[in-house]
């Protein structure tokens, strides 16, 4: 496991605060599992806005991109997807890189442009406290 | 009735503002009440001078250093606006450049160049500004295009792709940004009075002015007049838009 459960309870009442600022809903909808597309109405250029006021909240730089570059992992362009679809090795990669998504929901055929639903407030704690930990190696 | 522009207190920030056109657009927003910082890329003295006159008549205006085709400079002004004021209300996108010339005699970097500042740098520039706003959820963004945009001139085949792209990017850019409510508009000036223009003006006077409808050339005032409207809320349903300021010269 890449965080503890710690080490998201640390940044998720602001990571939740900042998302209902973002996505103009009560914090209380914000759940750690939601999905922020299915459940919260979120549309991608809320995902910008929310990096852009967790920068700011958390006083860390976000590089534009970096989640669908860090879930790519190690893996070449033409490893993770084809077409436009994700291939079985991205498929697993994504498992355990968004280890807080339920499993069922990573199943193929999945299109790279749609990674971005799956996403939930937990996955944006761990890109928080990714860039706090690549600011303290830095 | 009154009219309310509601720029009082608005913070703006405008590029290319130490002489001309972007000159007029300074004073003229920072006349309305709004906080203006312009940026400059090499006329310290002619940005003082702005400066100083502005700040005489009680108007609140800055001037910074930076050039706009570097991301990095643009993002560090921002960031330090953003500091000073906590947003930006206003971008106009107005630094810009000519080099012209019949196309096979321009060199490589007076086509780069031109590119560069006048498009690549209101690219850059926005992407840099965008990011409050969206957060903000307001926010106008003026970017200065040409009538060379959609008039084809010789000897000016690089200023109007430059000036052609910025009206795509506008339109793109207003389609983009509407569901955060930032409205991305432009000017298209004709000839206006300016050192900028002098050359053409040498060069083709007579011939331009018989194109003109209104048989004159335009004044930098009238270009910020344009450009206050469309950064102002008067304007609040306008949006992906291209004004044109011309005297009639695109009907030509």
């Amino acid at each position: 496991m890449e965080f503890s459960k710690e080490d998201i309870a640390a940044v998720y009442p602001k990571v939740a605060a900042t998302l209902a600022d973002a996505l103009g809903c009560d914090v209380d909808q914000v759940k750690l599992d939601a999905s922020l597309i299915e459940d919260l109405q979120a549309e991608s250029i809320d995902f910008l806005d929310l990096v852009f006021r967790l920068e700011r909240a958390f006083k860390v730089k976000i590089p534009r991109g970096k989640i669908i570059e860090d879930a790519r992992g190690e893996l070449s362009e033409v490893e993770f997807e084809q077409r436009g679809v994700l291939t079985e090795a991205a498929l697993i990669r994504l498992k355990s890189f968004l280890s807080e998504v339920p499993p069922e929901r990573i199943k193929s055929p999945l299109k790279a442009t749609e990674i971005p639903r799956l996403f939930t407030p937990e996955t944006f704690c761990k890109v928080v406290l990714r860039a706090q930990r690549a600011q303290v190696m830095a | 009735m009154t009219i309310d522009s509601k720029l009082a207190g608005k913070i703006a920030l405008v590029t290319g503002g130490s002489r001309g056109i972007g000159r007029a657009i300074v004073e003229t927003l920072a006349a309305d009440g709004a906080d203006v910082t312009f940026v400059y890329r090499g006329a310290a003295e002619a940005a003082n001078e702005v400066v100083a006159q502005a700040t005489g008549r009680g108007l609140r205006v800055a001037a910074e250093q930076a050039d706009v085709r570097d991301a990095p400079q643009c993002e560090a002004l921002v960031e330090k606006i953003i500091s000073r004021h906590g947003t930006i209300d206003i971008l106009v996108n107005n630094a810009g450049v000519v080099r012209d010339g019949l196309l096979v005699m321009l060199s490589a970097d007076d086509v780069r160049e031109v590119i560069e500042t006048n498009l690549v740098g209101t690219i850059t520039m926005s992407r840099a500004v965008v990011p409050t706003m969206i957060s903000r959820r307001s926010g106008s963004i003026v970017n200065l295009s040409s009538v060379a945009a959609s008039k084809g001139g010789r000897g000016q085949s690089n200023y109007a792709a430059s000036k052609g792209g910025i009206e795509a990017f506008t339109r793109a850019l207003a389609v983009e940004l509407a569901s955060r409510r930032i409205r991305v508009n432009a000017i298209a000036p004709g000839v206006i009075e300016t050192e900028m223009s002098q050359a053409v003006r040498d060069l083709a006077g007579e011939q331009v002015l018989a194109r003109i409808l209104l048989k004159r050339y335009g004044q930098p005032q009238e270009i910020a007049n344009a450009v206050w409207f469309l950064a102002s809320q008067l304007a609040g349903y306008v949006t992906g838009e291209v004004l044109h300021v011309d005297g009639g010269f695109k009907m030509d």
